[in-house]
């Protein structure tokens, strides 16, 4: 997308409004496919967060050759990979007796949602996370095949079984409720 | 439309999550204070460099060529004295993108190899397969195959599987934020330098707080602190599990078949975990400054786990904060001594000013002056305080506080002032411009041999969004 190589060069360039650009084009569609990863509104939050952060601080040194979409993307999954192993390798980390500070927040300041896409996401968050991140990166990041093996670390044959497994898992418990 | 692809429409068309108008703005203004801040903080940003781009045509790669000569010869012609920088950290890092596989070792004062680990990094930079021998005395080795995890027991005769989900090991965690803090903040210290006989150069790793070498050959680090590294293809079977003969098997991964596990693990699984516990209780302590139930959960803690050198420490600034130097000297150089000959500049800086307080100056000064250069470099490079940070607060090193740069560097000049009687002028809320004076006066005092003097009575600059007596 030439609008994208624009916004890459200017962002190179140390140019605010490309960065406030690109935050504006992405920042909704990389919140959607964290929750649909994530299936928790402030995890996926702070993962969409960290990663246009990390991104921000890439000017200097930034050289994308690829799509911004797909570079945002793969950052978003490997964030939400790390925020897991982080989980799992820290089974004494100090998260349970800590005071968590209780705020009320305005409708303008939580995701905005219809009942669908809650509905939507409950049912993938009964995908096993594979088959859940083949499907959300075929469907929302516009992936190839090729390109979720990629990430994923397996054969394309396998990318396109989980997707199409997970796609099957989602039909049955949705259980016809998908109109055409 | 099959019924398949009916539910992927729905999710293309259905699936939308977007930020309330709030929301939103609050998360742009963080990205784009990040953004200021690292402006501030890098190098003027240049116009993008499109080389590797360019260099896939063999037409645009003479072009390229050509430019080149010509940029160089400029080059020397306007600074006669001044010769390009033939290595580039860059090149280390795209060298190390490259590795598939990691050979870490360490000696003893003999020469005999005390630790030695074998790590295979996969595509997202995160280890895969691991395995690691320490010989007597520790007598203990791990090896992960990609599934489970054997802990070796030796002196047990015994192998412990687990689900390598629920027991992990590993020598550096987020390989590839590693790597991004080497591209974006590691500095050159010396070029074509020497590494136990072999040239090298001489390179500040902030994330690892380490000197490391690279082969200038090769761009890889041959050494991180005295852990020297290499990149070889390990001997077939290094990360297969084999149960020695005569071994006892407690397979404890999800599953297994019931098995009775012997008084000795039941034991020690009791006591590794009341340590735990009391090691996370002893955190929090010590983060809310309740320093006398500090001191007592993490004595506990040192007994059962004399090996956690964060109890240790975390122990010794217990006592410090009690006014008990000679017991904090003491935890410090336990410390030290883990580390063997490994710099541990935080500790090494608790341990001078403990001394300090006690009058013990030339003690004091010998651990200070070992810090004073990292402490400096943090000025410009705040992530090279990240240990700093950690021992100040436990909170900070498991991850449920995170400083700002600014308070990060705040917190050095206090800390550089205290130990130097130096002041420079530096404000936390000026600009980095504004600041630039201040810094440069640092490591121009550092650069003509900048001596310790403890001053207890130093002006401190107060840590952005700090309280009064996190100054």
């Amino acid at each position: 997308m030439l609008e994208d190589e624009i916004l890459k060069w200017q962002f190179k360039c140390g140019n605010r409004d490309a960065l406030a650009q690109i935050y504006r084009k992405y920042a909704d569609p990389m919140l959607t496919l964290a929750m649909g990863l994530l299936n928790d509104a402030h995890a996926a939050e702070d993962v969409v967060q960290d990663v246009f952060t990390a991104f921000a601080r890439s000017a200097n040194g930034f050289a994308l050759r690829g799509s911004l979409k797909a570079y945002l993307t793969t950052a978003v999954v490997n964030r939400i990979r790390d925020h897991w192993r982080r989980r799992l390798r820290r089974p004494g980390a100090l998260t349970d007796d800590l005071p968590i500070a209780t705020e009320t927040r305005g409708p303008d300041e939580e995701l905005i949602f219809t009942e669908d896409a809650l509905r939507l996401n409950e049912a993938l968050a009964q995908l096993p996370s594979e088959q859940r991140e083949a499907v959300l990166l075929r469907v929302k990041g516009k992936m190839r095949f090729k390109e979720i093996a990629k990430l994923q670390g397996i054969s394309v044959n396998t990318a396109l079984g989980r997707y199409r497994y997970g796609l099957q898992k989602l039909r049955s418990s949705l259980n016809g409720e998908v109109h055409k | 439309m099959r019924p398949d692809d009916q539910v992927a429409k729905a999710i293309q068309d259905k699936l939308q999550f977007a930020a309330g108008a709030r929301l939103r703005e609050r998360m742009l203004a963080e990205v784009l204070q990040a953004h200021d801040e690292s402006s501030n903080t890098n190098p003027a940003l240049t116009a993008p460099v499109t080389r590797r781009v360019a260099m896939r045509s063999p037409m645009t790669k003479l072009a390229a060529a050509a430019v080149l000569v010509a940029a160089v010869i400029l080059t020397i012609s306007l600074w006669d004295r001044s010769i390009p920088t033939a290595y580039a950290i860059e090149q280390t890092v795209e060298a190390l993108q490259n590795a598939r596989f990691l050979h870490l070792v360490r000696r003893d004062e003999a020469g005999q190899i005390n630790d030695e680990r074998w790590i295979e990094i996969g595509a997202d930079g995160w280890q895969v397969r691991y395995r690691q021998e320490n010989p007597a005395p520790r007598n203990f080795s791990v090896i992960e195959d990609g599934e489970s995890t054997a802990v070796y027991r030796h002196e047990r005769q015994a192998v412990i599987l687990y689900d390598r989900d629920d027991q992990q090991y590993q020598w550096v965690g987020e390989l590839g934020k590693a790597l991004e803090n080497l591209r974006q903040e590691g500095s050159i210290l010396e070029e074509n330098a020497t590494y136990k006989g072999r040239p090298a150069h001489k390179v500040w790793w902030p994330f690892l707080s380490a000197e490391c070498y690279v082969d200038p050959a090769t761009k890889l680090p041959i050494a991180i602190g005295t852990t020297e590294m290499s990149y070889e293809i390990p001997p077939a079977g290094t990360f297969d599990i084999v149960i020695p003969e005569g071994y006892v098997v407690l397979d404890k991964r999800p599953g297994a078949p019931e098995q009775s596990v012997p008084d000795w693990l039941l034991a020690e699984e009791q006591a590794e975990k009341q340590a735990d516990d009391a090691f996370e209780q002893a955190t929090h302590a010590l983060a809310e400054g309740n320093h006398a139930q500090a001191t007592e959960l993490f004595e506990l803690v040192t007994q059962k786990q004399a090996a956690r050198n964060w109890a240790w420490f975390w122990l010794g600034s217990a006592y410090y904060a009690q006014g008990q130097y000679e017991l904090a000297i003491e935890k410090f150089t336990k410390v030290l001594d883990m580390f063997g000959n490994d710099a541990c500049y935080y500790c090494n800086y608790a341990r001078g000013l403990a001394y300090a307080r006690m009058g013990a100056d030339e003690a004091a000064a010998e651990d200070l002056k070992l810090c004073l250069p990292v402490m400096v470099q943090t000025l410009r490079t705040p992530s090279a305080a990240s240990m700093f940070e950690y021992a100040d607060d436990p909170l900070v090193r498991y991850g449920q506080r995170r400083p700002t740069e600014q308070q990060v560097v705040a917190k050095m000049v206090n800390r550089l002032r205290l130990v130097t009687g130096q002041n420079f002028g530096y404000d936390p809320t000026a600009t980095a411009e504004q600041n630039e004076a201040a810094i440069a006066a640092w490591e121009q005092w550092l650069a003509v041999g900048g001596q310790i003097a403890f001053r207890p009575e130093a002006e401190l600059v107060t840590v952005p969004g700090a309280s009064e007596s996190d100054r």
